[in-house]
C-alpha cells in the first residue's frame, strides 16, 4: 500500500499487528490487563519506525502530525473489567482511570514520538479505512494537520491477552501513515 | 485555497442538572448556583465522593440524544425533507454499542446517516463541531447535526473516584485557589450547523456563527496536559485565524477548566502563551462549576451555553471561587454575570492524550 494514495492522501508507510514472528506485544508501562494499548503502540511505532528511523519524528512535520484512533467498539477487556468490578461493589484500580478513553494511548505516542498534530478518536459506523482517512483527509485539508498517523484496531470479546504462551493477541491493528496530498 | 462558506448555528437543545432546553441553561448559568446534589442514581457508598450534577427525571441516554435532535431540529425549522440530506456527528464515551446507538440515533431522527461516532474523551463534541464546520465550509454538505450525551453513570463515576480526580469538598473551583478536583456532570445536547447561503435560502434563525476552530495535540504525555499549554495555545491562535480576529476582539472565554490543580494552571499558561498580558484582560469562567463536567458531551453543552449567554450579552460566573491563584492570572468572572463588550466568544476543550480544541463564536 506505501506509496498509494487513499482519500487524496498518500500512503508514506504502514503497519499492522501482527505480523509474521510477533506473539504478544510489548509491555506498556502504565496501561495494564488489556492487549488494547499497548497493540496500538507497538503498531504505531512500527508505522513510525518504517518512516522516520528513530524517534522522534523529525521537525516541521512532527509538530503537524495528527493521530486518528479508529476502533468501533474500543478497549473491550478494560471495559469490561471495570464493569464487572463495578457491579460487585469494587473499586477499579486507579490505573484503569487513566486507559478508560482511548486518547490516552494516543497521547503515548504522539509525545513518545513528537507529534503535535490533532488526537482524534473514532468509531466507525461503516468501514474503518474510509472513515479514517476521511477524517484524515479532513483535518490536512482544512489546515490543522499535513500528515495524519490513523490507527484502526479491534479487540475480538473477551480477548484480554494472547490465546497462549507464545502466540499472538485476538487484538488486530492496522498503522498507516498519511500525507503529502494536494488537497488544500 | 477557495474561500470558506460561513457556517451558522440555526437551532439548539440541551439537558444538565440546570434543566431541560436552552432556556433551563441560559437561566442556570445566570443563576450561577452550582448544581450538584448527592447521587442518587447508583450507589456511591464505596467511593470518595458521593455528589454530581444530574438531572433526576432525565430518561436513558439513547431517548435523551433522539429528543434533544429533534428539539434542536424543531428550532432550526428543519423539515424532513432537510433533516434526510443532514448528517449526524455524535460524541459519546466509546464501547462496543457505540456504531449502533449512533445510527439508530441518525435513523430514528429522520438524518442522512451517522458516518461515526466521535470518541476522544472530553474533546469529543467539540472535535464533532469543528469537523462539522469543516465540512459545511468548505462545501461538502449544507448542515450537519451534531448530537453529544454523557449521563453520570458508575463505571466512569468509579473510575474518576479511583483515579482521585473528584473533588472531595463537593465543590468546583476554576482557577481558584484551593480547588481540589472536578465534579462530573448529566449533558445532553443537539446543534444545528448550517452554511450561511442554506440558512438564508430558508430564512432560518441564526443564534451564532461559527467563526473558528481549532485543534492540536500536546503530544506531552497521554493524561496530563502540557504545563506550558503549547497544544492549547496553537488550537487558540488556529481559531482566530480561521476567523480573522483579534485576541483583542474576544469578549469571553468559557474555559476548560474543570478545576484540577494542574489542568487549569495549564490553560491559563495557553492563553498566556497565545495572547501575552491580553490573556489577562479577558472575561473567562468555566461553567463546568455550575453543571459539572458532561465528558464526551461537556465541548457541546459548553458551546451552546456560550452561543446562549453571549446572544444574551451576559456572561455567566465562575462558582466556587475562593481567591487567586498566581497560576491562573485571567480575569475570572466572579460574584456576578458581566455584561458582554463583543460579540465574539470562545470555548475551549481539553482532554487526556493532550488533544485540544477552540471553537470561536459569533453571537448573532
Amino acid at each position: 500500500m506505501t506509496g498509494e494514495t487513499i482519500g487524496g492522501l498518500r500512503v508514506l508507510a504502514e503497519a499492522r499487528w501482527p505480523e509474521p514472528g510477533d506473539a504478544a506485544p510489548p509491555t506498556l508501562p502504565g496501561f495494564v490487563h488489556s492487549t488494547f494499548s499497548p497493540v496500538v503502540a507497538a503498531v504505531a511505532d512500527r508505522c513510525l519506525t518504517r518512516r522516520h528511523g528513530e524517534r522522534p519524528a523529525p521537525e516541521p512535520v512532527a509538530a503537524r502530525t495528527a493521530v486518528v484512533l479508529v476502533s468501533a467498539a474500543g478497549d473491550r477487556a478494560s471495559a469490561d473489567h471495570v464493569r464487572a468490578t463495578v457491579a460487585q461493589g469494587g473499586r477499579p484500580g486507579p490505573l484503569f482511570f487513566f486507559q478508560s478513553v482511548p486518547n490516552s494511548v494516543a497521547g503515548h505516542v504522539a509525545a513518545r514520538w513528537g507529534l503535535g498534530g490533532p488526537v482524534v478518536c473514532v468509531a466507525p459506523t461503516g468501514d474503518p479505512l474510509a472513515e479514517g482517512t476521511a477524517e484524515a483527509e479532513l483535518l490536512c485539508a482544512d489546515g490543522d494537520a499535513d500528515e495524519t498517523l490513523l490507527i484502526m484496531i479491534e479487540q475480538p470479546p473477551g480477548d484480554a491477552g494472547a490465546a497462549g504462551p507464545g502466540e499472538a493477541p485476538g487484538t488486530r491493528a492496522v498503522a498507516v501513515l498519511l500525507g503529502g496530498g494536494d488537497t488544500r | 485555497m477557495a474561500e470558506r462558506a460561513g457556517v451558522r448555528i440555526t437551532g439548539v437543545h440541551a439537558l444538565s442538572a440546570l434543566g431541560r432546553g436552552a432556556d433551563a441553561q441560559l437561566a442556570g448559568v445566570l443563576a450561577g448556583a452550582p448544581a450538584f446534589r448527592p447521587v442518587g442514581r447508583f450507589d456511591t457508598t464505596a467511593r470518595r465522593v458521593g455528589v454530581a450534577a444530574t438531572l433526576p427525571e432525565a430518561g436513558a441516554l439513547p431517548d435523551e440524544l433522539a429528543e434533544a435532535v429533534r428539539a434542536a431540529c424543531a428550532a432550526a425549522r428543519l423539515g424532513p425533507g432537510e433533516r434526510a440530506v443532514a448528517p449526524l456527528l455524535l460524541a459519546a464515551h466509546g464501547g462496543a454499542g457505540v456504531p449502533a446507538l449512533a445510527r439508530e440515533l441518525a435513523d430514528g431522527c429522520g438524518l442522512a446517516g451517522a458516518p461515526r461516532a466521535y470518541t476522544s474523551a472530553c474533546v469529543s463534541a467539540s472535535t464533532a463541531v469543528a469537523d462539522a464546520a469543516a465540512l459545511i465550509a468548505r462545501g461538502d454538505v449544507d448542515r450537519v447535526v451534531v448530537a453529544a450525551g454523557y449521563l453520570v453513570e458508575p463505571d466512569q463515576y468509579a473510575l474518576f473516584d479511583a483515579g482521585r480526580a473528584l473533588a472531595t469538598d463537593g465543590a468546583v473551583r476554576p482557577f481558584s485557589a484551593g480547588r481540589r478536583g472536578l465534579l462530573l456532570g448529566d449533558g445532553v445536547a443537539a446543534v444545528v450547523l448550517e452554511s450561511a447561503g442554506a440558512a438564508r435560502r430558508r430564512g432560518a434563525p441564526t443564534l451564532a456563527e461559527v467563526l473558528g476552530w481549532g485543534r492540536a495535540g500536546d503530544g506531552h504525555h497521554p493524561c496530563q496536559p502540557d504545563p506550558q499549554g503549547r497544544g492549547l495555545a496553537r488550537a487558540v491562535g488556529a481559531a482566530l485565524r480561521r476567523a480573522g480576529l483579534r485576541p483583542e476582539e474576544i469578549g469571553y472565554v468559557n474555559a476548560n477548566a474543570t478545576g484540577t490543580g494542574y489542568s487549569d494552571a495549564a490553560e491559563a499558561a495557553a492563553l498566556r502563551l497565545a495572547w501575552g498580558e491580553h490573556a489577562g484582560r479577558v472575561p473567562i469562567s468555566s461553567t463546568k462549576a455550575l453543571h459539572g463536567h458532561a465528558l464526551e458531551a461537556s465541548g457541546l453543552l459548553e458551546l451552546v451555553v456560550t452561543v446562549l449567554a453571549t446572544g444574551h450579552g451576559k456572561l455567566p460566573v465562575n462558582a466556587g471561587w475562593l481567591g487567586p491563584d498566581e497560576a491562573c492570572p485571567l480575569d475570572v468572572i466572579r460574584d456576578a454575570p458581566r455584561p458582554a463588550a463583543t460579540p465574539y466568544a470562545l470555548s475551549l476543550n481539553s482532554a487526556f492524550g493532550g488533544a485540544n480544541t477552540a471553537l470561536l463564536v459569533g453571537a448573532a
